[in-house]
């Protein structure tokens, strides 16, 4: 389960008074439901270390955004390839890091957000996708990528403040 | 995916199972949603209160479930969480159907009084 390595919580802490300075490293294989079950044990041990459930749920969509690009794109859905996932909580903010050796980003740089006026478009040409990196870029700060000897690293904050 | 039909006299109301729709059962949910309302005419009712994770791929299937009805059926949604109401509305996508707090809610915009 995801949640082996994650330390325990001791009961009784006060909310959020032990969560700062926690930190983990997950490494797991590019397929979409080892993201999912990723994501759902890095959540469930965020929430039992009190941080705020809002900004929990950001960071939860953020990084399924990130990973599941890496699964489609850098990995181009081979159902295999190497991703490292790094997340440590500081003060007012986490901060996370996304490793992956597969394929850089077009162009080298980071996709631009693509907005979508919905009521523009006629049903047919509603999008299907393409959402990603328009609500990646509006939900994290610091938000920087690179390309280095073939290794892809993005790394990025969520709030944990308003 | 576990979703489940509840004829409501012309309204197909369909109640996701389980608690997310992810890049991991976006395909699976499309694949359902379109053997269920195959041979149902009216319109459809997507209950989403059991949905508390709801990411860009998991969207992109609910926006293919709408294009699959077309212009003939109406797909509305009901009982978002905060989490999936807040994707639908950074994407925008919140324009594209009809939102309603609760089943009943939705049930009564279309005239069809809730079970007793």
């Amino acid at each position: 389960m995801s949640v082996r390595d994650l330390p325990s919580p001791r009961q009784g802490d006060p909310p959020g008074g032990t969560a700062l300075g926690w930190a983990c490293t997950r490494r797991f294989e590019a397929q979409p439901a080892l993201v999912s079950v990723e994501l759902l044990g890095l959540n469930q041990t965020l929430i039992q270390l009190g941080l705020p459930i809002e900004q929990l749920f950001t960071l939860e969509l953020v990084l399924a955004e990130v990973l599941n690009n890496v699964v489609e794109h850098a990995y181009q859905d081979r159902g295999e390839g190497r991703i490292e996932l790094s997340v440590s909580v500081h003060a007012g903010f986490i901060h996370c890091g996304v490793t992956d050796f597969g394929a850089p980003m077009p162009g080298g740089v980071l996709p631009p957000a693509r907005r979508h006026s919905p009521k523009a478009l006629a049903l047919q040409d509603l999008p299907e996708g393409s959402f990603g990196w328009a609500l990646i870029r509006d939900l994290t700060t610091g938000l920087k990528y690179c390309r280095d000897e073939g290794i892809n690293r993005l790394s990025f904050r969520i709030a944990l403040e308003d | 995916m576990d979703i489940t039909l509840e004829p409501m006299g012309p309204i197909a109301l369909l109640h996701v199972v389980p608690d997310r729709i992810d890049a991991s059962v976006a395909i699976q949910f499309k694949d359902r949603f379109r053997d269920l309302v195959r041979d149902w005419d009216g319109p459809v009712v997507l209950d989403l209160q059991n949905v508390t994770f709801l990411d860009s791929s998991g969207l992109g299937a609910v926006v293919a479930a709408r294009k699959l009805l077309g212009e003939g059926r109406q797909l509305d949604l009901s009982g978002l969480n905060p989490a999936v109401d807040k994707v639908m509305r950074l994407t925008r996508m919140n324009q594209v159907f009809p939102i309603h707090g609760s089943v009943e809610d939705a049930l009564a915009a279309h005239g069809v009084a809730p079970a007793a």
